[in-house]
């Protein structure tokens, strides 16, 4: 410990290097001083005075130079010598160290694949902002809610309020976070494109400069008088308008309504969300044109707008969170008929909006630990190699301390060489997390609509340095504190490096906490790949093969409900007519899709206590066939039954049935949803399914009728649903030209996002169970072959004394599984409490499922035994007559 | 180097200078070299300087710790104290040394035997 504490003492003396010299001056000088002082009151004159004191001062440069060597760790000149000393070690053991190195190179590259996701998200600001560290957001808090759902956006009115008011600001900008799919109709077809609504100062005050033509002005966004102008960003100008040239001043028609196009934003810039990727910007006030929202600039009831500002070049974050509570405050005074009001907080800008990063930071801290798991097996694999290497090294350490090297030089060279080692694994690790994050991003369901850039920047590196040299001193450290306690006398005189005990007793330890960290790491992995294999197993209530999706929302081109309704007539005709489709059907939202509508189904009309919580699925007749959810008794809707605007008849599934009238017939009677003034009659009972997420237990559902203008269509093919999206695809413009789908997905797709949790832990953890085990594996092999190389001669000599093989067998074999054991107890009750982190999310298995710790305990204990038997195996051919005369 | 001086012998200072800061309390570097030039009457042929090195060695073990003050004639000045750790320690060495001194008598008073 003490040598910890002197290097300790001087990593820190060399941060302090520049102030220690200047106090050492100020003391010598101070020192010199006082003994002229005593010369001169003892007789001398002063130039005796003067030169007596530096003689018995002595050399005040040497000594400064001594004190700076003796104060830091940092001599260019003897790193030098070791880092080439180190270098020379390296070359030596090629196959060895290129193991370690690549074993290393995994575990860190994971980590910093983690925090590549990490700095993208999190601590990277928007791009092509300037002087983001300037930049804040601002969340309204509900004083009574906690978690996310305390967090809210703006509201037009409380914006205003804001960016008039505040001061400590140079101002406040505000953009609606969702932004708007509109229709941009060209050339006689129609277009999806995403509108921001945003305020007119958004630009100017990030900083962000046209790369043609200007961006939005605060002109443009007067309440009185709104303009009609959009900026495009880069991307949308060069993909989708062809990069022309004479954009600026063209017009474009979004959603019937026309805007001209003022500018073009500089490439890279991507608005302030993450994930999102705007095609262009339009001014707050001109909002109702694309989101037919008349009243959305007056309601206070209508948070939609992310609020975000630039402090003052002086200002900081704590002075600006000052003025906002007040501004707060004075808002609820202003609104004494609102029960509670919000306070504001005050967030540094990154992508991920201030209040959900918590929650993304505790996801990925998770990932963390995991990936922290593999990187510590793969650093006591690189200790017991070096651990075992040293004993090869004893006489050269013995040797260079008779030479005179003291402790601390021995274990700097030990810890240059490792560190070497780490920097080495550092570069590829970075290699290596760029290529994982790529395979994360493949793992993302198609879907999900977000665009996620995930650069390797500074950060990164930083990371992964700091990462490296952490895993260096690690790893080295062990072997270095034992290189520094040789012993030159007794390795020396004894000739042979004998193994000693303390330094067997470090290679068990290491190897026994090595599979007590794969038994976590492999029981996770084994837990969340059997749920895996059970969520897709899981039968979700409907046929997840041969449906083809295609959302489409004509209601955004403004038209009547007449004009919907025909459309939607036609298209439905002209699909049911195509040659591979055997039904087809529309539905507002499908079960396990991202929107719901909740409800209450009761017996009362009015306030029912007795009412269950329901979803609400609304469908036009066939849906459940076309679907292929089991009608169990009764039949589907009617067409007319479907088209009312009041829910005369429904379908329930057989959970609720059970519920309402538990042992009756549910046929014929009657059922009250929340809100609604009539009743509905039960048509139908179909199969329970899954409409939230695939883990969840019995949910009540509803089926009924009435569906808005946006709807899912609904399409079983018999053959390849893929051709017959493409044929659905090309149908919609041939009923109505200016039409287009929002969005189309096979099945397949669609139930990528439920599976998404489960598959994307079932992977990483996979990942990391597999090297896990490969890496003990070769852990525990390394050991017990060191352990039987040193004993050899023990083993011949046991040989010689009569042992059979078969004792020898059992010696070596004996003392691999007895780690073996110890690890794997320890493990187990550690991966019994680390399995509970992962029970939100296993599907049909316990936490601590007996079966998969059995077989994880079984299989290690098995790999283990094979690890030994090549060694011992070695063991038992050893020749005595060999063993013992080469001592 | 002055007749009838001795040289320090190497380590021997660091105990010099804890033993004197357990004895005397708190000093600066100037204040022990006149002590231990005072107790060692003269013999010691110290360059006062290297008790600067021996201040930075026992601080960095942690066995003594400094802080800055104003000297008895309003110098700025660094004082240095002996630790608990330096305390201990100082005994482990004073017993060393005194076994070891012990061997060195014993030896030399050896007689010529033959």
């Amino acid at each position: 410990m003490r040598i910890l504490r002197m290097l300790w003492s001087r990593v820190k003396g060399q941060a302090a290097q520049g102030r220690e010299d200047e106090a050492f001056d100020v003391e010598v000088r101070e020192h010199i001083a006082m003994l002229e002082e005593r010369y001169t009151a003892q007789g001398m004159s002063a130039r005796q005075a003067v030169k007596a004191a530096r003689r018995q001062f002595g050399n005040i440069t040497a000594l400064k130079e001594r004190q700076r060597a003796q104060r830091g760790i940092l001599s260019p000149t003897e790193w030098w010598r070791d880092v080439r000393f180190g270098l020379r070690m390296l070359a030596k053991r090629p196959a060895s160290n290129a193991a370690v190195v690549l074993a290393l190179a995994l575990g860190i590259g994971m980590n910093s694949a983690v925090f590549t996701f990490v700095n993208g998200i999190l601590l990277r600001p928007p791009q092509g902002v300037s002087q983001s560290r300037k930049m804040i957001e601002l969340w309204l808090k509900r004083p009574k809610k906690t978690g996310p759902q305390g967090y809210l956006p703006f509201n037009y009115p409380d914006y205003a309020y804001f960016r008039d008011h505040a001061k400590s600001v140079e101002g406040l900008l505000a953009f609606d976070g969702d932004g708007v799919d509109v229709i941009w109709n060209h050339a006689g077809s129609g277009q999806n494109l995403n509108v921001v609504a945003a305020s007119g100062n958004f630009f100017s005050l990030l900083g962000v400069n046209a790369a043609m033509g200007r961006t939005l002005s605060v002109d443009d966004d007067r309440i009185d008088n709104p303009r009609q102008v959009v900026v495009l960003s880069y991307a949308c100008w060069k993909d989708k308008m062809g990069a022309d040239p004479g954009i600026l001043g063209r017009t474009l028609m979004l959603d019937g309504e026309a805007f001209t196009v003022v500018g073009v934003a500089p490439a890279g810039f991507t608005g302030l969300m993450v994930a999102t990727e705007p095609d262009m910007w339009a001014p707050l006030t001109a909002q109702e044109k694309f989101t037919h929202d008349k009243t959305r600039l007056t309601s206070r009831d209508d948070s939609w707008l992310i609020v975000a500002g630039k402090m003052h070049s002086a200002g900081d974050r704590k002075s600006v969170q000052a003025e906002m509570h007040v501004l707060a405050k004075q808002l609820g005074l202003a609104h004494p008929e609102e029960d509670e009001v919000p306070d504001a907080e005050v967030y540094a800008m990154t992508l991920m909006p201030g209040p959900f990063r918590g929650y993304v930071f505790a996801f990925t801290g998770l990932l963390m630990i995991v990936f922290v798991l593999v990187l510590l097996i793969a650093c006591t694999n690189a200790a017991s190699l070096l651990l075992a290497r040293a004993t090869g090294r004893a006489r050269e350490m013995a040797t260079r301390v008779a030479l005179g090297a003291g402790p601390a030089r021995l274990v700097r060279q030990m810890l240059v060489e490792s560190l070497m080692l780490a920097g080495l694994a550092g570069g590829a690790g970075v290699a290596i997390a760029w290529a994982m994050s790529r395979l994360l991003m493949e793992l993302k369901p198609g879907n999900l609509p977000i665009a996620l850039e995930i650069p390797i920047d500074w950060r990164v590196v930083l990371f992964t340095v700091a990462v490296s040299v952490a895993t260096g001193v690690v790893f080295g450290l062990a072997p270095a504190l034992r290189a520094s306690a040789a012993e030159p006398a007794r390795v020396l005189r004894e000739g042979s490096p004998t193994a000693g005990r303390k330094k067997a007793r470090i290679l068990n330890v290491l190897v026994a906490a090595q599979m007590a960290m794969c038994v976590v790491l492999l029981a996770g992995a084994s837990l969340c790949v059997r749920s895996l294999m059970n969520a897709n197993a899981i039968d979700p209530g409907f046929d997840t093969r041969h449906i083809a999706l295609a959302d489409l929302d004509p209601g955004s081109l403004g038209y009547t409900p007449e004009k919907v309704k025909d459309f939607y007539t036609r298209l439905l005709e002209r699909v049911q007519r195509l040659p591979d489709v055997t039904s087809a059907s529309y539905a507002a939202s499908l079960p396990l899709g991202t929107s719901r509508q909740v409800t209450t189904a009761g017996k009362l009309l009015g306030n029912d206590p007795d009412a269950v919580p329901a979803d609400v699925f609304r469908m036009e007749p066939r849906l459940l066939e076309t679907m292929g959810i089991p009608l169990l008794r009764g039949r589907d809707l009617t067409a007319k039954e479907a088209d009312g605007d009041k829910p005369d008849a429904v379908v329930i599934n057989e959970y609720l049935a059970k519920r309402l009238w538990p042992g009756e017939d549910p046929l014929g009677k009657h059922l009250v949803l929340r809100g609604e003034k009539t009743r509905s009659e039960v048509v139908g009972v179909v199969k329970n399914g899954k409409y939230r997420t695939l883990g969840e237990g019995s949910v009540a559902a509803v089926f009924r009728g009435t569906l808005p203008p946006a709807r899912t269509l609904v399409v079983r093919a018999a053959g390849d649903e893929r051709e017959v999206l493409n044929e659905v695809r090309r149908e919609v413009p041939a009923v109505d030209p200016l039409m287009t789908t929002t969005m189309v997905q096979t099945i397949g797709d669609f139930m990528a996002l439920p599976l998404f949790p489960a598959r994307a832990t079932g992977w990483l953890l996979g990942v990391s169970g597999i090297l896990a085990v490969v890496m003990t594996t070769i852990g525990l092999f390394g050991v017990i072959a060191y352990v039987v190389s040193q004993r050899t001669h023990e083993i011949g000599l046991r040989m010689a004394l009569g042992a059979r093989r078969a004792d020898v067998l059992k010696l070596v074999i004996g003392q691999g599984l007895r780690l073996t054991g110890i690890g794997l107890a320890i493990g187990l009750c550690a991966a019994l409490g680390a399995a509970r982190l992962l029970a939100p999310v296993l599907y049909g298995i316990g936490a601590n499922d007996p079966a998969t710790m059995a077989a994880v305990a079984v299989g290690l204990a098995a790999i283990a035994l094979t690890a030994c038997y090549l060694p011992a195996r070695k063991a038992m051919r050893v020749d005595p007559s060999v063993a013992l005369r080469c001592e | 180097m002055g007749e009838g001086k001795s040289e320090v012998l190497q380590g021997t200072l660091d105990l010099m200078v804890l033993k004197t800061l357990y004895a005397m309390g708190p000093l600066h570097g100037f204040g022990i070299a006149r002590r231990i030039e005072q107790v060692s009457d003269g013999v010691l042929d110290l360059n006062e300087g290297t008790v600067y090195t021996a201040l930075l060695r026992l601080q960095q073990r942690g066995w003594i710790a400094s802080k800055w003050g104003t000297s008895e004639n309003n110098r700025r000045a660094r004082f240095y104290s002996i630790t608990r750790r330096g305390a201990e320690q100082l005994e482990r060495e004073t017993e060393n040394w005194e076994r070891v001194a012990g061997v060195m008598e014993r030896v030399l008073k050896l007689e010529r035997q033959g």
